[in-house]
């Protein structure tokens, strides 16, 4: 379980790191924390030709996020260790907790973990929930993309080749819950739920039931129309098609969102607002 | 700095990196594809680290990296330049007296074959380090990312609360040591005649 | 820093206490010695090609991408690779086949390694190993074994089934059929493996000619000598040139009870390659692809009970899936002859009759694994126990206390013929209930169920352990040798210490530390003077190695024979040098001692120094040296009784359990190393339940194994595993030392343990395993 060769190149700032990749012609790849893309690169399911290590860059890690108008800014080099003991962003710090273990959080980062976008993953569903506008940088420039379009499938965005995440912006909820099932301590989770209550409204986030973190609509009107938690579940359990696979089938995926979604309900009900 | 190497159809490059291991420097090459835990055992002969899984779940590879748990399994040593990097091989002293954590995991029989050790002692150094005083239960949860197959995790959970119990004993005791040291040296000037110093 | 062991220069650790493990310096500090540490001069690195379909011919296998003096590759065709392994059984019903060392002319299951790339280092032989093109023409998979065989795995099988065999007692029909009830059950099991921390690893180097060459070959395996005696005789070498060294291994389990394919590849092409140490380390996705994993199975069984809920009858019958290839040296027979021979455990029944089949598939080898069948045995007899008090509306503690056999029952002799010696299963259960304080449980268990609550389950099983195995106890499978008896070689060095030479291996039971306290004592000296070597075939006479926990009493009964032996010897030296009786001289802590005296009369030292460079001082007829070697054979097995208790709460909404408390009682017979047994117990334990709730090695219908990383394959880790109350009962076994094994006996109750603790909570059978979250979950939502 040996990576195939590959150059290295230690980004001296975004638009070197930009101009190694738009120069490779999509064969370079960035490595962030490398906690996902070098098993992939062990395994030789990844085989680029250079890897662009952003590990250097002062400007993509925040150790203290900025904080503005409800709403924390995050480098897209924050470690997962950072997120979990920052007290900026409640519902990012939890999650962040539940992401592997230690020796994971303190390299994997949160920009990595949204470019991977595991469906099963913490963090695209936290983006999900906090109406993240993630900004990116590439050969054309920089733009922002907001969370709602950023996932595009199993393990795929709207990033192109050439771009590197850079900032992570997120809403701050006012009030949230969050609930997760995995089979052992510190796995991805089976299937998770998050429940956040923004400027505009509740959102309502499952991960692993689909290729990318959803938002339910329906559970989110009964939310906003003070339905019961049974009934914000049965909404749920409604309006999502879940994939089968080896670890879970359709069926239990289904009604585990719609219990994890009851679970953190009660947790975002019982809870007092953050943000102002 | 660099040398060309052919390979079946590529070519790589060696870079030298620098590493400070234990306390000691080494330059060394490398390709980038070779994992800090290959050149660690390879090149090094720290074989203490181990590699149990190579992709990151089992923990074996553990070392620490300017005082973190990190994977070597899952850095590459290019990555590692100018890192202060602690395996197993560095926690005892030069007489072979083992470190407070490694002296329990004896203790409490926290090894069987072994394999797994040099993964669980460094991430236990690290979380006593972090936390002085966890209970079971928290040892339990911290040491997750290490899979141990043959103790069943009993003994690796005592030694780590016997290392934390044992650290606060000998901390209190030199509490104690420096407040009594303390005491007799002003016992001991209030004794004394006072000199003009100046 | 604060010592935690006695840690004064010498330590007398006579047997029942537990000193420091020699072991654990070497291994804290990161010298262990492990086959992938080994560097050796002009070493070179292989890395396997392995094959992509589960059954498929092999067309053709193009390697001319690559530089045969850069990268040597080879395949079947390869000269030297005509040989095979074949696992022999004089069963009849056994049906001899076949293993390549690379697969030749089809694979048979995708993971199987068709060729072998040679490089500098390991990453360079895979990039060989990609340039190796190999052309396929699949064929019809088979996966389950009992499914319609799709297309014979092996020519010699049409119908895949490599063993068959019917364990048969008393009239089985008729006691059915005069039982208050029968109940029916019909369970499977899941597919899973040792998994050791280390992979396999081996490095082999061929040195003189190639006809008369001498081998060494570094391997992490259990067995040395038996892998030795093989390579001889494949490799047509004189057994005094191979030599086989298992230094300190990663653990094992059975996995690393068998000799590989990958290992006699390795050994052919370091013939090939004269000089060149070549050197394999498996990695963990090779690992669970192609190292032997156990207990894909499947029961259909009934039991017949009176109005008493006495068993009058078990009939049924029993699938194994073997997988591609009869294990060496194990053969097909390893899991379904133990399954059938052992399925009645601890109980009482007389009519009793099983067909059980060892049938091949296109999945990778199944082999020896703690426990071999009895985790799946006690699981299924388990499940008939509580279904039996369930239709006779009996408590199912009380349905097992009937049938158990006794101290009075003992000898008692099993419907397959194999005597039980222990009877001590009501003593385990008594002491498990206590420690458990059942009737708090079942009051919180009442209280729940009246006021709601998530509900608790009381699960239990009761199983015997064969350890030890002696010749007759052993000669079960049939196969070309028996494997009764260990050698051990007990030498006292001219200083006075004491070297031993044990044909055993360890691959974290710590064995050098049980060995040492069982010479020191049986010799008279000190646990820190004693050195144990084992896991080098050129250093000890002969041994079997590790498995069927047999190492404590079978090596340990010729250590303890040896050191006797060389105790006496010695007695009778210093008896003559310091002109006492021998009987009035005592060997004590590495000293002489005259009876009725306290001061020592002279050291062993000094009489060693005499033995070995004074021969002017020996007595007549003293020939110089203090040594013996010994052979021990403990004839029959010493069964092992083990009780488990648990206390689980499940969570309805989403079936997951919460292991509460796990109370273990067994008898270890004479404890050497307290802190040793209840290690392997804790060990066993985890991996019971790892194997009941976690572990599973998933394959797809065709054949491609889908749990192919440990992100899929899920061990369970220090956050799932419970706390373990363990509890002993020491009830001597008939052998020197009175040790029993210990070291699969965890293993075999979890799986049982939960299933009846959730049938105790909910009322639900639980007939497939492993007993996921999601299983459960659906068996409530069924219900509900
Ligand atoms: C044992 C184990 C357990 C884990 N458990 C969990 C878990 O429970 N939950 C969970 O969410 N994750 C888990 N992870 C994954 C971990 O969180 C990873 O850190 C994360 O998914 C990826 O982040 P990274 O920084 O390591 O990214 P990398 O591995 O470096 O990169 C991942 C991908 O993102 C790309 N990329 C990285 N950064 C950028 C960027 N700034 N711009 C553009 N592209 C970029 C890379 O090119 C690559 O394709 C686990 C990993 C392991 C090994
Ligand atoms: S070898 Fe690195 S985590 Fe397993
Ligand atoms: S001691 Fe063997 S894996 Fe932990």
């Amino acid at each position: 379980m040996k990576s195939a060769p590959f150059d290295y190149h230690r980004a001296t700032s975004v638009d070197d790191a930009v101009a190694v990749l738009t120069a490779s012609d999509g064969e370079a790849k960035v490595i962030a924390g490398g906690q996902s893309l070098v098993p992939l690169l062990s395994m030789r399911m990844a085989q680029p030709t250079v890897l662009v290590d952003l590990n250097g860059l002062a400007e993509l890690r925040s150790d203290r996020p900025t904080v503005t108008d409800g709403r924390a800014r995050f480098g897209s080099m924050t470690r997962h260790a950072q997120l979990a003991i920052q007290t900026h962003h409640g519902l990012a710090a939890e999650m962040a907790g539940w992401i592997g273990h230690t020796a994971i959080r303190t390299r994997g980062t949160l920009g990595g973990s949204l470019a991977h976008a595991d469906p099963n993953a913490e963090c695209p569903a936290l983006a999900l929930a906090c109406d993240a506008a993630l900004s990116v940088q590439g050969a054309d420039g920089v733009r922002t993309i907001p969370a709602a379009e950023f996932f595009a499938g199993m393990l795929q965005t709207a990033l192109a080749d050439d771009e590197i995440l850079t900032v992570i912006d997120l809403a701050v909820p006012r009030r949230w819950g969050f609930a997760e099932l995995a089979r052992r301590h510190g796995d991805f989770a089976l299937v998770l739920a998050t429940v956040t209550e923004l400027a505009d409204g509740w959102r309502v986030v499952v991960g692993g039931v689909e290729g990318t973190p959803v938002r339910l609509a329906d559970a989110e009107a009964a939310l906003s129309s003070d339905a019961s938690t049974d009934e914000v579940g049965r909404t749920v359990e409604e309006s999502i098609v879940a994939y089968d696979d080896l670890h879970a089938t359709s069926r239990y995926r289904r009604a585990m969102a719609a219990e994890l979604v009851r679970r953190a309900v009660d947790q975002a009900r019982r809870t007092q607002g953050e943000a102002s | 700095m660099t040398t060309d190497r052919v390979t079946t159809d590529r070519v790589t490059t060696e870079t030298k990196v620098e590493l400070s291991i234990n306390g000691r420097r080494h330059v060394v090459g490398v390709e980038p594809r070779h994992t800090l835990g290959d050149v660690l055992r390879e090149q090094l002969g720290l074989t203490g680290t181990h590699l149990g899984c190579e992709h990151g779940v089992c923990g074996a590879c553990t070392v620490l990296v300017d005082g973190e748990p990190t994977r070597s399994c899952l850095v590459f040593a290019v990555q590692m330049d100018q890192t202060e990097i602690t395996t197993i091989e560095g926690l005892a002293a030069a007489d072979g007296t083992l470190h407070p954590v490694q002296e329990a995991f004896s203790a409490c029989h926290g090894l069987q074959c072994g394999f797994c050790t040099p993964g669980f002692v460094l991430t236990a150094v690290h979380l006593l380090a972090t936390n002085p005083a966890p209970d079971r239960a928290t040892i339990r949860r911290e040491l997750s990312g290490n899979l141990c197959r043959c103790t069943g995790y009993v003994g690796i959970i005592s030694a780590v609360e016997r290392a934390a119990v044992e650290r606060a004993a000998v901390e209190r005791a030199a509490v104690e040591r420096a407040v009594t040291n303390a005491a007799a040296v002003a016992a001991s000037a209030a004794d004394e005649p006072s000199s003009p110093r100046h | 820093m604060v010592a935690s062991l006695d840690q004064s220069t010498t330590t007398a650790g006579p047997i029942g206490t537990s000193p420091r493990r020699k072991e654990d310096h070497r291994l804290l500090t990161g010298r262990g010695r492990f086959v992938s540490d080994l560097q050796l001069p002009r070493m070179r690195h292989v890395a396997f090609v392995r094959s992509t379909y589960a059954h498929a011919r092999i067309v053709s296998i193009d390697c001319n991408e690559l530089d045969p003096i850069d990268h040597p590759v080879f395949t079947a065709l390869s000269p030297g690779f005509e040989v095979g392994l074949f696992a022999q059984s004089a069963l009849p019903g056994y049906v001899e086949t076949e293993q390549p060392p690379l697969a030749r002319g089809k694979t048979r299951f995708a993971g199987e390694a068709i060729a072998a790339v040679v490089a500098d280092d390991r990453y360079q032989a895979e990039d060989a190993a990609e340039g190796v093109v190999v052309d396929y023409e699949p064929l019809p998979v088979t996966v389950r074994a009992w499914d319609e065989p799709q297309h014979p795995v092996h020519d010699a099988a049409l119908d895949n089934v490599l063993l068959a065999r019917t364990f048969s007692a008393g009239d089985v029909d008729a006691a059915l059929a005069a039982a208050a009830v029968v109940v029916r059950r019909e369970v499977v099991t899941n597919r899973h493996g040792g998994n050791p921390m280390e992979g396999r690893a081996g490095v082999a180097l061929w040195e003189g000619s190639a006809r008369d060459g001498h081998l060494t070959f570094w391997s992490g395996t259990q067995i040395p000598h038996l892998v030795r005696n093989l390579l001889a005789e494949l490799l047509e070498l004189p057994e005094s040139n191979v030599r086989v060294i298992a230094p300190d291994v990663g653990g094992g389990f059975g996995t690393k009870a068998v000799l590989y394919p990958e290992d006699l590849a390795l050994c052919l092409m370091a013939r090939s390659l004269p000089g060149t140490p070549l050197k394999w380390v498996e990695d963990r996705a090779e690992h669970l692809a192609a190292a032997t994993a156990a207990r894909d199975h499947r029961y259909e069984l009934e039991a017949g009970f009176d109005a008493e809920g006495h068993l009058v009858g078990i009939r049924g019958e029993a699938w194994c899936n073997v997988g591609a290839y009869s294990v060496y040296p194990w053969t097909a027979g390893i899991e379904a002859l133990m399954a059938g021979g052992l399925l009645t455990g601890p109980y009482k029944v007389e009519n009793y009759r099983c067909s059980v089949r060892g049938v091949a598939t296109n999945t990778a080898p199944s082999g020896p694994y703690r426990g071999v069948a009895r985790p799946a045995t006690v699981y299924a007899m388990e499940c008939l126990l509580d279904s039996g008090a369930r239709a006779l509306g009996m408590d199912s503690i009380d349905i097992r206390r009937v049938n158990l056999i006794g101290p009075d029952d003992v000898p008692y002799r099993l419907p397959t013929r194999l005597i039980d010696d222990t009877g001590h299963y009501a003593e385990c259960l008594d002491a498990c209930i206590e420690r458990l304080g059942l009737d708090e449980l079942r009051a919180e268990q009442a209280r729940r169920r009246a006021e709601g609550g998530k509900p608790i389950g009381i699960g239990l099983a009761c199983y015997n352990e064969l350890t030890g195995l002696g010749r007759a106890a052993s000669a079960g499978p049939r196969m070309p040798f028996r494997t009764g008896h260990e050698a051990c070689t007990v030498r006292i060095n001219p200083d006075g210490k004491v070297v031993v030479l044990s044909g055993v291996t360890s691959q974290g039971q710590g064995l050098e530390t049980t060995l040492a306290q069982v010479v020191a004592e049986a010799v008279g000296v000190n646990y820190d003077d004693v050195e144990v070597r084992y896991g080098d075939t050129d250093q000890s006479l002969w041994g079997f190695g590790a498995f069927s926990s047999r190492q404590a009493v079978i090596a340990g009964g010729a250590a303890n024979l040896a050191a006797v032996d060389v105790r006496e010897s010695a007695l009778r030296l210093a008896a003559e040098l310091y002109e006492a009786s021998p009987d009035d001289l005592r060997l004590e802590n590495g000293s002489f001692y005259v009876a009725g005296s306290p001061e020592a009369v002279g050291t062993l030292a000094d009489a060693a120094r005499v033995a070995y460079l004074e021969s002017n001082r020996l007595p007549p007829g003293f020939e110089p040296g203090l040594d013996a070697t010994r052979f021990y054979d403990p004839v029959m097995g010493a069964f092992a009784a083990g009780v488990q208790v648990a206390a689980i709460e499940l969570d309805p909404s989403t079936g997951e359990i919460t292991i509460l408390r796990w109370v273990c009682v067994e008898d270890a017979g004479r404890v050497v190393h307290p802190q040793i047994v209840d290690g392997q117990i804790a060990g066993s334990l985890a991996q019971g339940i790892g194997g009941a709730q976690y572990e599973h090695l998933v394959y797809d219908d065709e054949g491609n194994l889908r749990t192919g990383t440990l992100l899929d394959y899920l061990m369970p880790t220090s956050a799932e595993i419970p706390e373990f109350e363990i509890g002993h009962i020491e009830r001597p076994a008939d052998n020197p030392l009175g040790v029993r094994g210990v070291g699969e006996g965890g293993t075999l109750g979890p799986a049982a343990v939960l299933a009846s603790a959730v049938a105790d909570a909910v009322g639900i059978d639980i007939d497939q395993l492993p007993l996921t979250p999601e299983r459960l979950w659906l068996a409530l939502e069924d219900q509900r």
